[in-house]
């Protein structure tokens, strides 16, 4: 099989699915066979892939006058952000088991998204590249908008404008690199070849930390987060914004070091804001899933952090923490969003004492939080102590204050424990069936797997990851 | 044998056909004959006009367009005011010289007056009438402006070369009543009232066929001239560009009708098909124009034709009518999505890839800044296009909804402009190998 097909057979397959269909139920399993393939399929693309830089998989719809040209490479980087994503599409899918308002046109979306973010993450060529970047907010916008909250509407409108508008910084900063460079291959455009790299750099900078999102350009996320249903939402955290932070390291950093290295700070600054801004919203929310998003957009400061200090083990460790982030916020997103759905309310002042009624949930519930909050053992520490030790190296011991972002972590975290796991049972909860669908219950084991696994064996992820980078920092050929 | 004839013999002969289904089936056979002659080179014979490859193509979509609007027609003399409006669109497109180019325009101008008169109720004939007036100002402003430009004795039968005072103001004078047509604001006062009022099908070919042939051929007449005087002409092109888009974006946000939306939408357009002639100077301005032309062509005329099927008055086409459209007629509401999707920049759309071409050519012609205004306008127009899709998949379908389903051919019409969206939007070496 072509591997032009893993981005246009979905595409092509949602609008199938979509259009002869009367919302029936079994367009679940076609996504979840879906997803197992391009999942199996990007197993195989890792195993061919070299020791150092790119795997070229074709080219195609070549318009020579342009260098429009649907190139799809791939490199460790861009196989292990393909890895993740399609885990995580398997168990968003499996989490999204029992949902039945129009499951059809719900799948179909899911498998429009799977099309496109592989795109993103298989092609090199920039406008293709900002091409499938754009197409995975036509599902989001329509998955937020029609199977969310309250306020969906408002939410869904508000993340489709804001990060369309930013993408409009990305693709100009892609058209001057075409200008000066003459070629739209990221693989082949080099700092050197560009007369404003300042301009360049600033404009993809913005335009990717609005997607991260990092402060001030994150207020898109909360309402999209919390109107959105709970697997969109650990889709947006596990997937969405780990695309802005994927282009931040391939085309900010990777791209342009010189420029990059200049401007390290304002990665440091706007990661600290994030990383404490956040977190005290999040210590001030009563809103449980406010809080995890908040949590969500604190964590995306520390990635930050270890990408401005741009070593090697620094961007190991944002990639770890990346990875990381999406396995451990997902599941807090996912029970929030089960336990909104069984007690009608968001407020933790209302739960307590959920471990009571349902304590293979809670125990989840409390492994990702003491994940997000960097208990050893889990691979949030991990994440968390790499990026510390690497920001203490190229910055210097004041980034110790980093620790204080966990410190505000442990607090929220704990406190949510209190006031929802444990403590007295509430009435709502008394009077609640917190019976899970088997299926749903699966999806959340296998994220506690996760989380214990790389927290226990770090090891086996990391090793991969330094090879991501090693090309970038050994000198090595591209 | 070229298509200007071709279109022009049966466009005489169709008064005689009285099946309307004989009627369709011929015209859209002719039309196909003309494609494969605009195809093949075959040229209007006569001296002052020629057909390059660029032309040919558009040609040929605009064959296609014409034939979706004649597939979606319900009155004889309709379908023969379609054709002349494809015949009298091959002169100007093939046009090049002064004197050819004004004839050819008037000729297209006129036809279109022809066809907006055909009107049914006081709402049309109001839409008819503010175009009448405008139309009749652009052509004093385009004479008087020939007036001036010949006043430098520069022969009508030649390109717009070696221009002086005189012949700068004159163009400059019939640059003004061309934009009248075009709908650059100031000049497009009219537009938005007309657009929306007349006949939603006359609606889509006039704001979308007959707006962009004629960018099409002022672009072709006039770039000579906007080159040879880059200083003075770019900043006031990039003043009007900026202003006709973002005035029309703002405008659309603020519409409760859909008819309304588009027709301001379509302004908005008009600023951006500008900026071809802002960025002249780049070997990428003409097939911007050219691909923005066509993705245009198609997306209007799908949007136009598509709200004067769902209701009889197009024009009280408000966006609550719209609510539960994706739910109570999946197809159309599709259809209608991703044209708007396209007109909003949405990728592996016709209209995504042509705005891009169209901005990097400003970015090529040393504008920036302009390009970066350009892409924040796209953004906007988001907005108005992404509330139209709320009201169509988001809300609930009100009680009295009373939207009416596509029959066949209308929807066979809306499949055909889907199609060049659809196919413009992928395949794009087929713009890139021509040229204008």
């Amino acid at each position: 099989m072509s591997y032009e097909l893993l981005i246009f057979a979905p595409i092509a397959l949602s609008l199938l699915i979509y259009m002869p269909t009367r919302n029936v139920g079994g367009t679940k399993y076609v996504a979840l066979a879906l997803f197992v393939y391009m999942f199996i399929k990007t197993i195989e693309l890792y195993k061919q892939l070299p020791e150092h830089g790119y795997m070229l998989l074709g080219k195609f719809l070549e318009v020579k006058a342009f260098d429009f040209v649907l190139t799809l490479q791939v490199d460790r980087l861009s196989v292990i952000m393909l890895l993740l994503t399609s885990v995580l599409l398997i168990l968003v899918t499996l989490s999204s088991w029992s949902l039945t308002k129009k499951p059809a046109a719900y799948f179909s979306l899911l498998i429009f998204f799977s099309g496109a973010i592989f795109g993103m993450f298989m092609s090199t060529n920039f406008i293709w590249f900002f091409i499938f970047w754009e197409l995975t907010l036509i599902p989001m916008l329509f998955l937020v908008g029609i199977w969310g909250a309250e306020g969906r509407i408002y939410a869904a409108v508000k993340f489709f404008l804001y990060t369309h508008v930013a993408s409009m910084l990305i693709l100009l900063a892609f058209f001057l690199i075409y200008k000066q460079s003459g070629t739209f291959d990221m693989t082949l455009v080099k700092e050197a070849m560009l007369t404003t790299p300042a301009l360049i750099w600033w404009l993809m900078f913005i335009g990717f930390a609005v997607k991260m999102p990092l402060f001030p350009f994150h207020t898109w996320l909360p309402d999209a987060h919390v109107q959105a249903p709970a697997p969109v939402s650990a889709l947006l955290a596990g997937v969405l914004l780990k695309m802005g932070a994927y282009a931040m390291m391939r085309m900010v950093i990777l791209l342009l070091p010189a420029q990059a290295e200049k401007f390290a700070w304002i990665f440091v600054v706007l990661g600290l804001l994030t990383l404490l801004y956040a977190g005290f919203m999040a210590l001030y929310e009563t809103h449980i899933k406010k809080m995890v998003a908040y949590s969500s957009i604190s964590h995306m400061g520390l990635i930050a952090i270890a990408m401005g200090a741009m070593s090697y083990d620094s961007l190991s460790a944002a990639l770890f923490e990346m990875i990381g982030h999406a396995l451990i916020i997902s599941p807090l997103f996912l029970i929030a969003g089960f336990l909104h759905q069984k007690m009608h309310t968001w407020e933790m002042g209302d739960m307590g004492g959920i471990m009571q009624k349902a304590p293979y949930l809670s125990a989840i519930f409390v492994l990702a939080g003491l994940g997000a909050l960097g208990l050893p053992g889990t691979m949030g520490f991990i994440g968390e102590i790499t990026i510390l030790i690497s920001a203490i190296e190229s910055f210097g011991s004041w980034m110790v204050v980093i620790l204080l972002g966990s410190l505000i972590s442990a607090a929220y975290l704990i406190w949510t424990f209190r006031r929802v796991i444990y403590g007295e049972m509430s009435e709502g909860v008394k009077n609640g069936n917190f019976s899970m669908n088997r299926v749903e219950f699966f999806a959340l084991l296998v994220f506690a797997f996760f989380i214990i696994l790389f927290g226990v064996y770090p090891q086996t992820l990391f090793s991969e990851i330094n090879q991501a980078f090693s090309v970038y920092f050994t000198g090595a050929a591209l | 044998m070229s298509a200007f004839t071709t279109l022009f013999a049966f466009g005489l002969l169709s008064f005689a056909i009285r099946s309307r289904l004989l009627l369709k089936l011929l015209s859209l056979l002719v039309l196909v004959v003309a494609g494969y002659l605009a195809l093949n080179s075959y040229t209007l014979p006569l001296n002052g006009f020629s057909l390059t490859s660029g032309v040919a193509l558009f040609e040929v979509v605009l064959f296609i367009v014409l034939g979706a609007a004649i597939l979606n027609e319900d009155e004889n003399i309709n379908v023969t005011q379609t054709i002349f409006i494809g015949t009298a669109s091959v002169a100007l497109l093939e046009s090049n010289t002064l004197l050819n180019f004004i004839i050819s325009f008037e000729a297209l101008s006129i036809i279109s007056f022809v066809l907006v008169a055909n009107v049914k109720n006081a709402t049309e004939a109001s839409g008819a009438v503010k175009m009448f007036i405008a139309g009749s100002i652009a052509t004093a402003f385009i004479v008087l402006g020939a007036a001036f430009y010949l006043f430098e004795n520069h022969p009508l039968n030649a390109t717009l070369e070696n221009v002086e005072m005189f012949g700068t103001v004159g163009l400059w004078l019939m640059l003004m009543g061309l934009f009248y047509k075009l709908t650059i604001v100031p000049m497009h006062t009219w537009a938005a009232d007309s657009y929306a009022e007349i006949k939603a099908s006359h609606a889509a070919l006039l704001s979308g066929a007959a707006k962009t042939v004629a960018a099409i051929a002022v672009f072709k007449t006039f770039s000579p001239f906007l080159l040879q005087n880059l200083e003075f002409n770019t900043p006031i092109l990039v003043a009007l560009a900026i202003i006709t888009m973002t005035l029309g974006n703002f405008l659309a946000l603020f519409q409760k009708k859909v008819a309304k939306i588009l027709a301001y939408s379509s302004i908005a357009h008009a600023g951006y098909m500008l900026l071809a002639f802002v960025a002249v100077k780049s070997a990428y301005a003409s097939t911007s124009l050219l691909y923005i032309a066509i993705a245009y062509v198609f997306m209007q005329s799908a949007l136009f034709t598509l709200i004067g099927n769902l209701k009889e008055n197009a024009s009280e086409l408000s966006l609550e009518d719209l609510k539960g459209l994706g739910e109570k007629d999946k197809i159309t509401a599709l259809i209608f999505t991703v044209q708007l999707f396209s007109l909003a920049g949405v990728p592996l759309l016709a209209g995504f890839i042509s705005k891009a071409v169209l901005v990097y050519a400003v970015v090529d012609a040393d504008l920036p800044i302009v390009a970066l205004v350009t892409l924040l306008n796209s953004a906007l127009s988001v907005a108005y296009y992404a509330w139209i899709v709320k009201h169509v998949y988001f809300d609930e379908a009100s009680l009295d909804y009373e939207l009416k389903s596509l029959r066949f051919a209308p929807l066979m019409a809306q499949f055909i402009l889907l199609g060049g969206t659809i196919y413009f939007g992928v395949f794009a070496f087929g713009v890139f190998n021509v040229a204008l």
